[in-house]
């Protein structure tokens, strides 16, 4: 099958910061110690694994990445720009430059797998509709949904849920990967081939990852570069 | 989002109009044949088309039709939306940058506001047939009650329907996609999402129908 054209994605006027890191975290506070401020920087083409317990705080990681929540203190910088300060419109459209698996899947519950795949190249690209089913297409392929791809999310397993929304979080191709506890109920393998796709760009080249997990499984830790230990608020370098 | 606006006209119009039907020709049936007595016993039968227009068209149809659809589909959009907040369907939606309220609440609005001028109208058709049952069981002709009612309605009452069925259709699905979207403590608050949206949206319409009033006077 030929790849479909790269959808041109509406991600708003905001220019990124040349030569900065796709991610940076700058004296955040996870915790209520003012003392334990998290620095941590995840450059292009890393897949960076931030590894903790609930308490260590390693779960807001996500959705500060996002701008889905703020930090008490300090700065998170998505492309060299301090997502929190952007306006809810600016931020709205920015987002789309980052892919995002949350916890759980957050699939939308009253569409199939294959139209939530299609949501985000149907709202936020200038494709025709010939040119988004094509896109999905593709994708279905890639993650192997092609057999499941009408089940509503309820019908499907948890492994075929986390597929589709992985492959949903990569539909824009973004630069940037956020994912949040994403192997949680996966197999070794089934981990470690989803995390191969979506650290792959669709020009084969290397996607920057940012994954959350409470432990790496030995297959996954071969794909990852650099993995970090979230504890008490503060990331500490792990040998791999 | 076209899917859905469809959907929502589907849910709240199309299967809904047998109840409006029903409503519509039992309330006209019952307020003209009650009428239709005592204003004969005092010869003023001309007056039917006042009480037809002033309290089934004007007042009592909008708000009963609103109240359906408030029942219907007021409280399903209050628990759909506290569920997508809930499951963490809104949270995934903003961050796929896209818009919550354009993808989930607007759809809903256009439907509503689509299926409630659409569902007035159908009730003031049934609500005149109606009447005029009603008013043939003591032998008035046809052409007599038209010319009574018609003495009554104007293209100003067409108006109103319609600027009511936009306002109170608008206001089901607002206040209860605010209710629904609202929610934050988990599934236990969805019912009482969904009460606070219906009783707000009831509160809201019977204001509007108040200032409709002001502003049709």
């Amino acid at each position: 099958m030929t790849a479909p054209p790269a959808p041109h994605v509406r991600s708003g006027a905001i220019a990124e910061v040349a030569g900065a890191a796709p991610l940076a975290y700058r004296d955040v506070a996870l915790t209520t110690r003012p003392d334990r401020l998290l620095q941590l920087a995840v450059q292009a083409g890393e897949v960076v694994a931030a590894i903790g317990d609930e308490n260590g705080g390693v779960e807001q990681l996500g959705r500060l990445a996002l701008g889905l929540a703020a930090p008490a203190s300090g700065t998170v910088e998505v492309f060299g720009l301090r997502i929190a300060e952007l306006s809810y419109y600016d931020l709205l459209v920015f987002r789309r430059r980052v892919g995002y698996l949350p916890q759980g899947d957050g699939l939308l519950q009253n569409l199939s797998l294959r139209d939530n795949v299609a949501l985000p190249v149907r709202f936020a690209t200038d494709h025709r509709l010939r040119e988004v089913d094509a896109k999905v297409a593709q994708l279905i392929e890639d993650f192997r949904l092609r057999a499941i791809a009408g089940l509503r999310p309820a019908q499907a397993n948890e492994e075929d849920r986390r597929r589709a929304a992985a492959a949903r979080a990569i539909a824009l191709n973004p630069k940037l990967v956020v994912l949040e506890l994403p192997f949680v109920g996966l197999t070794g393998r089934a981990a470690k081939d989803l995390l191969e796709r979506l650290s792959r760009t669709e020009d084969g080249g290397r996607r920057t990852v940012l994954l959350t997990s409470r432990d790496l499984t030995p297959s996954v830790r071969e794909l990852v570069t650099r993995t970090v230990r979230v504890v008490d608020g503060v990331a500490v370098e792990d040998t791999k | 989002m076209l899917r859905v606006l469809i959907n929502q006209i589907r849910f709240t119009a199309l299967q809904a109009i047998f109840l409006v039907t029903f409503l519509a020709a039992i309330l006209a049936f019952l307020v003209i044949s009650q009428s239709i007595r005592q204003l004969g016993r005092f010869g003023a039968i001309d007056n039917l088309g006042t009480i037809m227009v002033v309290a089934v068209i004007r007042e009592l149809g909008p708000l009963l039709t609103a109240l359906i659809v408030v029942s219907r589909s007021g409280t399903a959009i209050a628990a759909e939306m506290a569920t997508n907040r809930v499951m963490g369907e809104v949270t995934a939606l903003e961050a796929m940058g896209i818009d919550p309220y354009i993808y989930l609440v607007l759809p809903r609005m256009l439907g509503a506001i689509v299926s409630v001028a659409t569902l007035m109208v159908v009730f003031d058709a049934v609500a005149l047939t109606s009447g005029f049952v009603a008013a043939a069981t003591t032998g008035m002709s046809l052409n007599r009650y038209t010319g009574i009612v018609l003495k009554t309605l104007s293209a100003g009452d067409v108006w109103l329907t319609l600027a009511k069925g936009v306002f109170f259709g608008a206001a089901v699905a607002l206040f209860c996609s605010y209710h629904g979207l609202a929610v934050k403590a988990g599934p236990t608050e969805i019912p009482q999402a969904v009460t606070r949206g219906v009783v707000a949206t009831i509160v809201a319409i019977f204001i509007m129908s108040a200032v409709f009033v002001v502003i049709a006077s």
